[in-house]
């Protein structure tokens, strides 16, 4: 059966982009597919991934570019002569990186400007949500299917070591990037923690964009006076899952995404969300959420709602199931195994 | 489900809410009594990161400040669990270099600051042009 390679700019242990690599390359197998996945960057501790410049594909295959940020290994697939499928997974506006990481702000740059090319050289082109559609159609793509983000609740199930402390666990999962405004988050937890719950805790899982990026969070989140605040970093998927099963509330004050897997993980875990309609959020957690207008005070009474308030509570947990539905793995599966077929006919 | 000492989960608000589309203005409502109380104190004005985050082109000033290129060891680092041995052969290879590094940090600079000073440059003639062409069109009509 012909072979199905995947290609990303960048991957990582903790990238939600190598993660539906993954998930996709279980589907591609199961579907009697070969290839492998490829990478122009792979950072400490990723598995599964071969050098880009490695990559010899026969004249009939397919080529998955996963769509993020550029590479030069990756703009040189564009003059292979093979099939190609565009899975565009959002690069974010490089106003967002140009002070805190100038490397990253010109792969953002040149993506987003070399967009438009990769959209022309696919056969099939997809987005992962209604947001990023919208960004091809702008990019001048002519057709676009939506498919989201393979969403396994298997990977959920593992339990690793709750988070320490007591009190309320506001839990905010993403990497600490500017885009994600974690300084938000922290003047609102303090907002809350000050008015509503002193022994409140504010958790964040993910990896920073860098070290100095770090210091920076750190810095701003001891300025805003909160305490009980800690900046986990990247955490095995078993401890992230533990922070789900402990958390009262998820929080994401983010600024621009392109899809937010972790309000999936949220629904999945029947924890309410608190979030900034911002990018893709209400296409994908659609009424299954409570929405800030950005004041700090609103978005602190609003965690306090949905920690306090039982029938709320529920109200969310039930509206989250149902937005599951509509990411339910198989659905999503045969979607995948449709556009696949449809690049390579 | 509740577990066990979390006895904040769903205890109830003074003011409880069931739908999820009421939450934001009750939430603003409930803030805006605080207020008035004089709670909520630092909550206004804006947030630490917004004058870093550049919507459209970055203003002139903050080219300037880019344009010299200036060489940071804290910014070399390993990302590997336990890489603090790499971080230190990192930076030492970069004062090892240093010699050759400054030069490449003052060429580029120099490139740099010319190719500002010639934008600058231009920005003024095209200010010029455009103010004569606005006088002459004033006098025509």
């Amino acid at each position: 059966m012909t072979a199905v390679h995947q290609a990303v700019a960048g991957a990582g242990p903790y990238d939600a982009v190598s993660e539906q690599a993954r998930a996709w390359r279980q589907l591609l197998s199961q579907a009697g597919h070969g290839g492998a996945d490829y990478t122009g960057q792979a950072a400490p501790g990723t598995h599964g991934f071969e050098p880009l410049a490695h990559l010899e594909p026969a004249p009939g295959d397919l080529i998955v570019i996963r769509y993020s940020a550029w590479s030069s290994s990756l703009g040189r697939l564009l003059e292979r002569p093979q099939r190609k499928l565009l899975v565009y997974h959002n690069i974010t506006p490089p106003g967002y990186l140009w002070n805190h990481s100038p490397p990253l702000a010109i792969q953002c740059a040149v993506g987003r400007i070399q967009l438009p090319a990769f959209a022309r050289s696919a056969r099939v082109v997809i987005a992962d949500s209604e947001f990023n559609a919208g960004e091809l159609y702008a990019a001048g793509a002519e057709s676009v299917r939506v498919v989201p983000i393979l969403f396994e609740p298997d990977r959920l199930a593992p339990r690793g070591y709750a988070p320490e402390g007591d009190g309320p666990l506001v839990l905010v999962v993403g990497r600490l990037v500017p885009n994600k405004r974690h300084d938000r988050v922290f003047r609102a937890f303090a907002a809350y923690q000050r008015e509503c719950e002193p022994e409140a805790r504010l958790l964040c899982v993910g990896t920073s964009l860098n070290h100095r990026y770090a210091a920076l969070m750190q810095t701003l989140a001891d300025a805003s006076g909160a305490r009980n605040v800690r900046l986990a970093g990247g955490l095995a998927q078993d401890e992230v899952n533990a922070a789900y099963a402990e958390a009262d509330v998820l929080l994401t004050l983010s600024e621009h995404e392109g899809f937010c897997v972790p309000l999936l993980e949220a629904f999945h875990f029947g924890v309410p969300v608190v979030a900034a309609p911002a990018g893709a959020v209400p296409g994908v957690a659609g009424h299954a959420a409570l929405y800030t207008d950005g004041d700090p005070a609103v978005t602190a009474e609003l965690i306090d709602m949905a920690v306090r308030d039982a029938q709320l509570r529920e109200e969310l947990e039930q509206r989250g199931r149902e937005r599951l539905e509509h990411f339910a793995y198989e659905r999503t599966a045969q979607t995948v195994r449709e556009v696949v077929r449809e690049a390579l006919a | 489900m509740v577990r066990r000492g979390a006895g904040w989960r769903g205890a109830g608000r003074e003011e409880g809410v069931t739908q999820p589309e009421d939450a934001q203005e009750q939430a603003r409502r409930s803030a805006e009594l605080k207020r008035a109380e004089g709670r909520y104190a630092d909550t206004s004005g804006s947030d630490p990161l917004d004058d870093s985050i550049l919507g459209g082109k970055a203003p002139a000033e903050l080219l300037s400040e880019w344009a010299v290129i200036e060489i940071e060891p804290d910014l070399l680092y390993s990302t590997r669990r336990g890489g603090a041995p790499i971080t230190a052969l990192k930076r030492l290879l970069l004062r090892l270099m240093r010699q050759h590094l400054v030069e490449l940090e003052a060429r580029q600079t120099r490139f740099n600051l010319g190719l500002l000073a010639a934008f600058e440059q231009l920005e003024r003639r095209v200010e010029t042009l455009e103010g004569a062409a606005e006088a002459r069109a004033g006098r025509d009509e």
